[in-house]
């Protein structure tokens, strides 16, 4: 109980410490917030508007965070004078097509290391094992600026079903699969492919120390399938550090997922934030950086508790390292 | 994976194998794959920082003389075709290394030094200490690398083209190349203070340095003599490691257009030249095959390093 309180604390102070990063790096070499906000021309009518609606912008930075921080947690995400459009509505909008590309790319990631990681752990050295472990190096180099070129030039280029930038907009997978299968299946494929090949690795390599273990000989000795002990008994036992990794990769899954937006179509988060860096669009910014900095502290401190519900001895080695 | 500072999750990725007795014999030969990564690195290395004298590099801003009209494909004049502009794309693709290596490297070794430095403090100090650098280290590692990197860039960018001052310094020498290497180097201090921290806590704990603080060495002697140089090993793998993912992570960040335009990095050739890539594809898939070759290498070099120490005992 103690280690949770712990970890809870540790949370909040990691999740102020950050999204205060995020807040104060839009400030860098902004002298007039109020006027970042207000958007190009600065017209006085818009101006005193802007001043009206945050009349905090021209306080310290702690004081605007706190004032922004609460507004947050109300609910209220600020109002973009760039989009005319409030930004919870732009995330309602946007963040569906983000959120596919993330979930698609940990669904192939999966579908990749699953089968490789453990059929090359059931054959190590045999030629299987070689061969993947050859791939999945290759699969770990490969950046995904590099993947998504590939895939576009190879795939998107030569068969007319498939999108490129800016030729799909966001479908639901329950309106129409089709539809949404063919938007999203490329941009995550570029993302699935390397970090599929990271957790194959990852899988491997804990499932080759497990299946040296006791309890799989003696399942082995009570004539259990090679298949049952295998898909079941070893692989639960092996899959805790891949369910980590996941957690980890969260972030980076989301920014790959915002590059692999631009390159494909789905019109995600992407085109959005990088509009907003551009004109310095303050509450864009500091909105969808602090979502995905939630998402992450969230699913790590998920992770931690996970461990400490499901293994006290890793709970000491954690602590510990 | 490879758009963010995962340093942690490659180094773990390279695992080691119980050993066996064939596998001992075959650690001390480094593998053909390892060989050629470093000849490449090597070469590469080599061409990009002497790009300016070699003869048969040419010049990677200026067109070549009757090419200008349309872009040649791969052949005995370009060898890896021009771009629609008439420049060498071979050209383009040397000094592209010497951007994407200066930067990454640059950023990998104020990122080694900080954070090393922080991962030694935390580790042997724990407590407080420990605690608080720990919260800095979760903060950054939090932060999505590419869109903050994308938002500090585009920010400095700003910042150098105000006149904002500082101390009496302006910011005018707040370049692309300085700009993006600075937030490089931000982000990759504290995966390298992670791994150096865990390692730290499990050499401490050594019989070796008791031993040496029993004989009476300070502090500072057990640190320097007896902890920094078993850490380095762990430390040369992450570099090497690092440098592969910083170069992905360029790759990003070019594309969001936040890179070094001038002389353009990999990741910069890479984004500009995609749209023409059904007309010319050589504009793009050379880059793009370096950038390959030398994250491939770097992986290698440090996956070498890496079963080489058997760094994996301490990383988690």
């Amino acid at each position: 109980m103690r280690y949770v309180a712990q970890r809870l604390a540790q949370f909040v102070v990691v999740f102020v410490v950050v999204t205060f990063i995020v807040l104060a790096s839009t400030r860098i070499g902004s002298t007039d917030p109020v006027q970042d906000l207000a958007g190009g021309q600065v017209d006085e009518a818009r101006r005193a508007q802007v001043l009206e609606d945050y009349p905090y912008l021209d306080k310290p930075l702690p004081i605007q965070y706190g004032y922004w921080i609460t507004d947050l947690v109300k609910g209220d995400w600020g109002y973009s004078y760039y989009q005319s459009q409030s930004v919870m509505d732009m995330f309602k909008q946007r963040a569906p097509a983000t959120f596919f590309i993330v979930f698609w790319s940990i669904v192939m990631g999966l579908l990749i290391a699953l089968p490789v990681g453990v059929y090359s752990a059931y054959r190590r050295d045999r030629l299987f094992d070689r061969a993947s472990s050859v791939t999945t190096f290759g699969f770990i180099s490969m950046p995904s600026l590099v993947v998504s070129v590939a895939l576009l030039y190879l795939v998107a280029a030569r068969y007319d079903m498939f999108p490129t930038v800016g030729g799909s907009d966001y479908v639901a997978p329950w309106d129409n699969p089709y539809e949404h299968f063919k938007n999203f299946f490329l941009p995550s494929l570029a993302i699935g492919i390397g970090i599929g090949g990271v957790w194959s690795r990852l899988l491997r390599a804990d499932m080759a120390l497990t299946l040296q273990s006791d309890f799989v000989t003696l399942a082995k000795a009570k004539g259990l399938s090679p298949g049952r002990i295998l898909w079941i008994h070893a692989l639960r036992a092996s899959i805790l550090s891949l369910i980590t990794s996941v957690a980890l990769q969260l972030g980076s899954l989301i920014s790959g997922a915002i590059i692999a937006e631009q390159f494909f179509g789905p019109r995600g988060l992407g085109d959005r934030l990088v509009f907003a860096i551009q004109q310095n669009d303050l509450l864009t910014l500091q909105a969808i950086g602090v979502v995905i900095v939630a998402v992450v502290v969230v699913a790590n401190l998920a992770v931690d508790l996970m461990y400490a519900v499901v293994d006290p001895r890793i709970r000491a080695a954690r602590a510990l390292s | 994976m490879s758009t963010t500072l995962t340093a942690d999750d490659a180094t773990r990725a390279a695992a080691p194998e119980p050993v066996t007795e064939k596998r001992t014999r075959r650690r001390r030969i480094p593998g053909v794959g390892v060989v050629l990564g470093a000849t490449w690195l090597l070469a590469l290395i080599v061409l990009a920082f002497t790009a300016d004298y070699l003869p048969f590099i040419r010049l990677y801003d200026r067109p070549v003389r009757g090419a200008a009209a349309a872009a040649f494909g791969p052949g005995n004049d370009f060898w890896f075709g021009s771009d629609s502009l008439g420049r060498d794309v071979f050209a383009r693709c040397i000094y592209g290394a010497k951007t994407s290596l200066t930067i990454s490297v640059a950023s990998i070794l104020v990122g080694t030094i900080v954070g090393g430095t922080l991962g030694v403090i935390a580790g042997y100090y724990r407590g407080w200490v420990d605690r608080v650098i720990s919260i800095f280290t979760d903060a950054l590692l939090a932060l999505p690398a590419i869109i903050i990197a994308s938002l500090l860039v585009g920010r400095f960018d700003v910042l150098a083209a105000s006149d904002a001052d500082f101390l009496g310094f302006g910011f005018s020498w707040l370049t692309r190349t300085w700009s993006v290497t600075i937030v490089f180097s931000l982000l990759s201090i504290a995966p390298v203070a992670r791994i150096v921290r865990a390692q730290t806590l499990s050499i401490s704990q050594r019989e070796y340095v008791l031993a040496a603080r029993s004989l009476g060495a300070g502090t500072r002697r057990v640190l320097v003599r007896e902890i920094v140089p078993n850490v380095v090993p762990a430390l040369t793998a992450v570099i090497f490691t690092g440098i592969a993912i910083l170069l992905a992570a360029e790759g990003g960040l070019a594309f969001l257009g936040y890179s070094v335009p001038d002389p353009p990095s990999w990741g910069s050739l890479i984004a500009d030249s995609r749209e023409q890539i059904e007309e010319a594809w050589w504009m793009t898939i050379f880059p793009c095959v370096m950038l390959f070759l030398t994250v491939l290498s770097f992986n290698l070099v440090g996956d070498r390093v890496a079963r080489r120490f058997d760094i994996r005992e301490a990383a988690l």
